[in-house]
């Protein structure tokens, strides 16, 4: 049917308002829409209707989709996955001071290790461990001395927790199943006694990683939840 | 009178376009920022499923990255454009889904649905707040309240005729020519408002 023939704009015009409103069946939608790809009178009588309806259709309160919606789309399109932001000075970006305190950290750990080293044979080396997780961001970070027994885990930017669950760290030695070290806080500092010495304990450990296991920990002594964070064991000579 | 905020984000909305047309991703990225909630908001209202809602955003978005330079400044507001694509492909998914459940009824699926929250305005309150226009709302107004929800349901819900015959519990005769007859009336007022307007 020519929809576009001067007896029939009458016609074409409720078809039109019913198309952009939406309340054409489906069999009758796609008829139309098929039709306004080669008939520009259709097509503008359709665009003329959306517009006129536009500050109604418009209307309705706005909701924020996902954040992981804007990481698809910048996937797909290969573009850089920054969370998309209304231009915003760089000082009351929340980012720009996660990654100011990052490298103030990582500083400290350094300079740590500076002051540290003249006295290598009494505390020894310390070993470090940077632990992240499948984006690749420091989510925790494990530190000791050599002859010390007490290994401390900071909480740099791990995801939250569920109430009942448990945060665990595992040593995965290069020849024997995980041995874990113990539950570690889910956010703050946590500080986990070695029964023996680090040369002894992270000889042939060359890999840490923490689980996520019922609250309390893993009953049996071998994870059973899902490796959240892993890191290699570094040791600063 | 278009309120001010509307042209003022009308020309924002074009600036950014126009860069994004170049690469920029920058812009890419606040236009999303400014748009998506807007978009969203259409979307799951019409598909009442977070999923679906999610791709067709997704398709709108990376075609807005591909086909920016194809948006005419002169023929529609950015916003106006971005609404009618998104709301099209959403009533293209309701239509075919409805379309494939006459073959196959729809196997239960247990994807999170989006029900809209028990103090949410309902749509026929939304038609006359979301009007921002004081035109607009005056050409709301004027119509009968059955019409008035009749239309609403259609323009955030997607209803088909048929569909708001049930929820309006009215013959399907009755309600097309109601949906009619309100359309040539919002057609006549809103016209003649944006003539007033563009005066």
């Amino acid at each position: 049917m020519n929809l576009s023939r001067p007896d029939r704009l009458h016609r074409l015009d409720a078809l039109a308002a019913a198309y952009a409103l939406g309340t054409l069946p489906a069999r009758a939608r796609l008829r139309l829409a098929r039709v306004a790809q080669t008939d520009i009178v259709v097509a503008a009588t359709i665009r003329e209707w959306e517009q006129r309806l536009s500050p109604l259709s418009e209307a309705g309160p706005p909701i924020v989709p996902p954040p992981q919606l804007w990481r698809l789309i910048a996937l797909r399109l290969g573009l850089a996955p920054e969370r998309p932001h209304t231009r915003v000075p760089w000082w009351k970006l929340l980012a720009f001071w996660r990654v100011l305190a990052l490298v103030a950290f990582i500083a400290v750990l350094a300079l740590a290790v500076v002051l540290l080293s003249p006295r290598r044979d009494v505390t020894g080396p310390p070993i470090v461990v940077v632990m992240s997780g499948a984006d690749a961001r420091p989510a925790l970070i494990a530190t000791l001395t050599r002859g010390g027994r007490i290994m401390t885990v900071k909480v740099v930017d791990a995801a939250p927790v569920p109430a009942d669950k448990s945060l665990e760290l595992w040593m995965l030695p290069e020849d024997a199943p995980p041995r874990s070290l113990g539950v570690i806080p889910a956010v703050g500092v946590g500080r986990i006694g070695l029964p023996v010495p680090p040369e002894f304990a992270f000889a042939r450990v060359p890999t840490l990683v923490v689980s996520l296991e019922q609250a309390g920990g893993s009953p049996t002594g071998a994870p059973q939840g899902p490796v959240l964070y892993s890191g290699k064991v570094e040791r600063f000579y | 009178m278009p309120g001010p905020v509307t042209s003022d984000r009308s020309a924002q909305l074009s600036a950014l376009l126009a860069r994004i047309a170049l690469g920029d991703q920058a812009a890419f990225g606040e236009f999303y920022a400014v748009t998506s909630p807007h978009l969203y908001g259409v979307a799951l209202r019409i598909l009442r499923s977070f999923a679906a809602a999610e791709e067709i955003l997704q398709e709108a978005y990376v075609n807005i990255w591909h086909h920016a330079g194809a948006y005419e400044v002169a023929k529609s507001q950015p916003l106006t454009w971005l609404t009618s694509i998104v709301r099209n492909r959403c009533l293209d998914t309701l239509r075919r889904r409805e379309l494939v459940a006459l073959i196959a009824p729809p196997d239960d699926d247990d994807a999170p649905s989006y029900e809209p929250p028990p103090d949410a305005m309902t749509a026929a309150e939304m038609l006359l707040a979301g009007a921002d226009a004081q035109s607009a709302r005056d050409c709301v107004e004027a119509l009968d309240a059955g019409t008035r929800q009749a239309v609403a349901l259609a323009l955030y819900q997607g209803l088909t005729h048929a569909e708001l015959a049930a929820q309006l519990r009215e013959p399907l005769g009755t309600v097309k020519s109601k949906v009619r007859r309100g359309l040539a009336k919002l057609k006549h007022c809103l016209d003649h408002a944006s003539c007033t307007r563009n005066r």
